[in-house]
């Protein structure tokens, strides 16, 4: 047995215009009320707003239909509006989920039974910034010390 | 028969870092894991909202202590794309260059330690030795030869001149010989084969659920690597092969990394050769607009991907950055499932953990 050069599974590299071309287009007439609004951000980034009640379906409709599968990571982090999602998925090149959250309501449907890899991306946030993710099996500490007792590190302090 | 829990780790003689696996076994067989990381968390994204642009540059070297240079480069390539710098050329061609020799060093690294973890002193003493060769170019080019300091925001702080440069040539060609040695004893060495094959499985299936990345990922099938799919200089001017293999076990990850090296001495030696003239960096501003930026580059371990925010000050709002060897600690627990105990230090040295990386 020798290692081959070309894959004949399922070669992941795709056309490199297929996110802007391709799948927004697809993903905007899916779902004409979820998604608010598309941006680009360097390097080669496509970013769509997405409603929070229609992240769930959004992520699916991606694996299942589009053969969006690599999702890189999800960064949290603490805006004016209250604690934003960013979904960075790639296929070709990258492809980002916008989502806020207000800090009245910080939850989520988990992702995780679609996308097994989301878990611990999931976990971080949670324990990070005091996102709730909604189903998700496991949501236990993953990087934080059992007897932390503070509040979550990323969140800005608020008087 | 009783099951029973064996905790590896915090510490524990295998392990070079410090992370806890939880293994719950029944007899010589290992049925679940349960795995917890944050025994090394340094805060890292945290302390970046408080410090500027340009001391991060330092910040992010220590994320890594085998791959100190390419987080730099990442993170550099998403601060320029803020500020809207073009680095020159020659410095692209030179942050390339010591991101190879960086991928060759952790993967010689990488092969000492498994074959460590397996018993075969052999090996690991050919795999370090040889190791210092490429070390040794890295302290030429850098002064340092784990944390280079190289990258600056705008470009690199080094320079090749011609005596350099045919050195480093003469070295490469001697660090070849000693990498297709490697790759001799790793294709035919019989005992090697016995210890790894049919051992850590991943399907390729289970490769794209998790969104593995890297070595491990190719090793699986997927035939994924950024230096291709994402093209950009030097590696869109520049004759490489991506390597995969489809039987996603140790064995596969160990030819696939070694091959891998491989190309890496061809891609060094094509850097060389075809080295642009000119300066190697731009003069950077203190602060990035508003906006944000997300990079991702082909690590030894596979994709790193930083994100960042600007919010026009001195100091970035937010810095997020994912490491590779988080998408591989969570398919640990499938790949330890069945395995027996004696075959568990062989499953983990064959992902390649980085655990100060996956805790930042």
């Amino acid at each position: 047995m020798t290692a081959r050069k070309d894959s004949a599974i399922d070669p992941p590299h795709y056309e490199s215009g297929a996110i802007k071309e391709q799948i927004v287009p697809a993903l905007q007439t899916a779902f004409p009320d979820d998604i608010l609004d598309v941006q680009t951000m360097p390097v080669d980034e496509t970013v769509t707003v997405v409603r929070v009640e229609g992240v769930r379906q959004i992520i699916r409709h991606l694996v299942e239909e589009l053969d969006v599968l690599h999702l890189s990571t999800i960064t949290g982090q603490e805006i004016e509006e209250g604690i934003e999602l960013l979904y960075h998925f790639w296929r070709g090149s990258g492809l980002t989920l916008r989502v806020v959250l207000p800090l009245d309501a910080l939850e989520v449907a988990t992702v995780t039974d679609i996308i097994p890899g989301a878990a611990f991306y999931e976990r971080e946030i949670v324990e990070m910034l005091g996102v709730t993710f909604a189903g998700h099996q496991d949501p236990l500490r993953l990087f934080l010390p059992d007897d932390w007792d503070g509040p979550p590190p990323l969140r800005k302090e608020r008087s | 028969m009783r099951r029973i829990t064996i905790p590896i780790g915090p510490q524990h003689p295998l392990l070079k870092e410090p992370v806890s696996f939880l293994l719950d076994v029944e007899g010589e067989q290992v049925l679940d894991s349960v795995l917890r990381l944050g025994y090394v968390h340094r805060g890292i994204e945290r302390l970046a909202q408080e410090r500027s642009y340009v001391q991060i540059v330092h910040l992010v070297e220590r994320v890594c202590g085998i791959c100190s240079h390419v987080h730099t480069t990442t993170y550099c390539k998403a601060v320029e794309s803020l500020m809207g710098l073009e680095v020159p050329e020659r410095g692209v061609y030179l942050r390339a260059l010591l991101c190879e020799l960086e991928r060759i060093h952790s993967h010689m690294l990488w092969l000492g330690v498994l074959a460590m973890n397996m018993g075969f002193d052999t090996v690991f003493m050919y795999a370090w030795r040889d190791r210092e060769i490429v070390l040794d170019m890295m302290e030429d080019l850098s002064g340092g030869r784990v944390s280079h300091a190289v990258n600056v925001i705008g470009g690199v702080r080094i320079d090749l001149d011609e005596e350099q440069r045919k050195d480093m040539l003469a070295r490469l060609a001697q660090l070849e010989q000693q990498v297709l040695r490697a790759k001799n004893v790793v294709e035919h060495e019989r005992s090697l084969r016995a210890r790894t094959e049919g051992i850590g499985i991943l399907t390729p299936e289970q490769a794209k659920q998790y969104c593995v990345v890297g070595p491990v990922a190719r090793a699986s099938g997927l035939d994924m690597d950024l230096r291709r799919d994402m093209p950009h200089l030097p590696y869109s001017e520049l004759d490489f092969e991506v390597i995969t293999h489809d039987a996603g076990d140790v064995w596969a990850r160990t030819l696939v990394r070694v091959l891998e090296t491989v190309e890496s001495v061809h891609l060094c030696r094509q850097i060389l050769e075809n080295l642009p003239d000119g300066p190697v960096s731009v003069r950077a501003k203190r602060r990035a607009p508003e906006g944000e930026a997300i990079t991702r580059t082909e690590a030894p371990r596979g994709e790193v991907i930083y994100y960042v925010r600007g919010d026009g000050s001195e100091s970035p709002a937010r810095l997020k950055i994912r490491t590779p060897t988080l998408t591989t600690l969570i398919t640990l627990p499938e790949q330890l499932r069945n395995v027996a105990v004696a075959d568990v230090s062989v499953v983990l040295s064959g992902v390649d953990l980085c655990i100060a990386c996956a805790d930042r």
